[in-house]
């Protein structure tokens, strides 16, 4: 499997990351590496196989659904960077007129 | 005698029976902390919490009152667990001022057991890694050998046992992160089955893999300790309903008639002479002592490793795409608009390695790739896990080594991730089938490097794992 520099250059929009262009030179090579690794899945005859749902069989089950107190306001925005009255502040994202 | 020396079934002991206070056990815990500090074990410590909590449970003791199964017990947890009161860094940049919003489930059920949590290990960043030198707070050193990585990623909590800076520790398991590092520092951890343990409250690395687990010095303490974290949660669906069994109920049953499952699989050439050696020694040991031991095969077990990036990868792009600089951890200054913002937080948030994996996971999810990456080791998933359930029917219990080689140098494999991703290749195969596993010492190397053995067991039978590991340390107490 190959990579070029415009595939890392998609991933990396897609993932939200910036690289520089020797970074993205290095992540050419390194991808490369690991799906070499990866191309091992491929030695397995899956014909006839299912997804895999649960490594244990499903014995989990689902509470009743009623209404119950959450966090609290303060603890939910606790951690925000920037808030305001219980609120998160991001920058303006439609533009004033 | 010094008290840091014994087990945490006989600290405890001795704090029932009054030979020690909770209050002075906390002291000689942060007096060794302090000696031993240049490990870097430990991201952050709470010593004024954790003697007003000694102090409480030492009157109640004193009261008569009951102080739980761990009261007064120094313990560490792993800094992805949230603690009430305390950081939860995941030694990430992007998180280093987080606060804990509320109490992870395991953190509730260790301070009702009556633990005092005394502090918070060092760790990969985001729990990716094999020798803790992911870390942005610095790399973890191997208590045994100063030069050596502890592995990873619960690097910390496995140095932090070793050293004797507290009784026990919580770590995390995605892919080997408890097993390897208690292999490398010669202490005892397990990955339980996957759900036995609630996952509320720890960051999410590969939900579908990772489970919490404790370390330990000794097999008994394990199973204490398992016992204590084990069972349902209304707050995490995948927390399994299986009645928990009580796991040191067969400790001392030994192994007479036990069916030890040997997969060819796991005695590569890949095995350095001296773990071979060690685990012969012990699979021999083991059939003096009347156990059966029985050949598996598990002819899809080499493929574990690359179904393990595919599935852990995607799930950590999708895990961690919360992080945005919005709601919480660090928001980069320098931006232009909202997509900018996100971009610049998060690329300078994020740790070389935790990139290295949102990016082959985008990879594996993306149109185009999907079906022949993420689908296709969904199904593999299902290959290898069938083929440990078919291998259950011939056997009790599977062991192997934990790894293949025994701690490496610092710095040895920091550039070149294919052979530090190798380093996993026993213990991801067990995430990748759900199975319990744990990991204790069996011996040591020529240079007093532990050893590590893996016993392997069927969902939700960690007792008989127990039993097999206890049968194995107590004919070996004291020595190899």
């Amino acid at each position: 499997m190959s990579i070029t520099v415009d595939d890392v250059k998609k991933l990396a929009k897609l993932s939200r990351l910036e690289f520089t262009e020797e970074e993205t030179q290095q992540f050419v090579k390194e991808l490369e590496a690991t799906l070499k690794q990866v191309e091992a899945i491929n030695k397995v005859d899956v014909s006839g196989v299912d997804l895999l749902e649960s490594t244990i069989d499903a014995d989990t089950q689902l509470r009743p659904d009623v209404v119950v107190d959450s966090l609290p306001v303060e603890q939910i925005v606790l951690n925000a960077p920037d808030k305001k009255d219980g609120a998160f502040l991001v920058p303006i994202t439609v533009a004033e007129d | 005698m010094n008290y840091l020396d014994l087990s945490l079934t006989q600290v405890k002991s001795a704090l029932d029976k009054g030979e020690i206070t909770s209050q002075e056990l906390v002291k000689l815990c942060f007096e060794q902390i302090e000696k031993t500090k240049d490990l870097n074990a430990l991201n952050s410590t709470y010593f004024d919490l954790a003697m007003a909590r000694a102090k409480e449970i030492d009157a109640k003791r004193a009261k008569g009152e009951d102080v739980g199964v761990l009261g007064g017990v120094p313990i560490v947890i792993k800094d992805n667990i949230n603690m009430l009161g305390t950081k939860t860094t995941c030694s990430s940049k992007f998180l280093e001022n987080f606060d804990s919003p509320y109490n992870a489930t395991v953190t509730q059920k260790l301070l009702d057991a009556g633990a005092i949590i005394i502090g918070k290990a060092n760790m990969d960043e985001f729990a990716m890694g094999s020798s803790n030198e992911n870390s942005a707070f610095g790399a973890v050193k191997n208590p045994v050998d100063e030069t050596r990585v502890p592995g990873g990623s619960s690097g910390g909590s496995a140095a932090t046992v070793a050293a004797k800076q507290c009784f026990a520790s919580l770590g995390t398991d995605t892919g080997g992160s408890i097993r390897e590092p208690s292999s490398f520092c010669g202490v005892v951890g397990i990955k339980p089955t996957y759900g036995r343990v609630s996952r509320y409250g720890v960051v999410a690395f590969a939900s579908s893999l990772d489970q919490v687990g404790a370390l330990t010095r000794t097999v008994e303490d394990n199973a204490t300790m398992l016992n204590v974290l084990a069972g349902a949660d209304k707050m995490d669906m995948t927390a399994s309903h299986t009645p928990v069994a009580d796991n040191t109920s067969k400790l001392n049953d030994g192994v007479k008639g036990i069916k030890i499952g040997v997969a060819k699989q796991f005695y590569t050439e890949a095995l350095s002479p001296e773990v071979r050696d060690n685990l012969q020694k012990a699979l021999d040991w083991y059939k003096e002592s009347g156990a059966e031991l029985v050949e598996i095969d598990l002819p899809s077990l080499d493929t574990a490793l690359a179904v393990y990036y595919v599935i852990s990868s995607a799930e950590a792009a999708s895990n961690l795409a919360r992080f945005d600089g919005i709601r919480y951890g660090v928001r980069a200054k320098d931006y232009t608009d909202l997509v900018d913002l996100y971009f610049k937080s998060r690329t300078q948030g994020f740790g070389k390695e935790v990139k290295r994996r949102i990016m082959l996971g985008n990879y594996v999810l993306s149109s185009g790739y999907y079906d022949a990456f993420y689908r296709k080791a969904k199904r593999v998933q299902k290959v290898i896990r069938n083929e440990f359930l078919q291998a259950f029917e011939k056997c009790d219990v599977l062991i192997s080594p934990t790894t293949a080689s025994p701690a490496f140098k610092l710095g040895e494999k920091a550039n070149d991730h294919v052979a530090m991703y190798l380093t996993d290749i026993f213990t991801v195969p067990i995430n990748i089938a759900g199975v319990p596993a744990l990991s204790m010492p069996c011996g040591k190397t020529s240079e007093g490097l532990p050893v590590g053995m893996q016993i392997i067991g069927k969902h939700f039978d960690e007792p008989t794992i127990y039993q097999v590991a206890n049968a194995f340390e107590k004919a070996h107490k004291g020595g190899e």
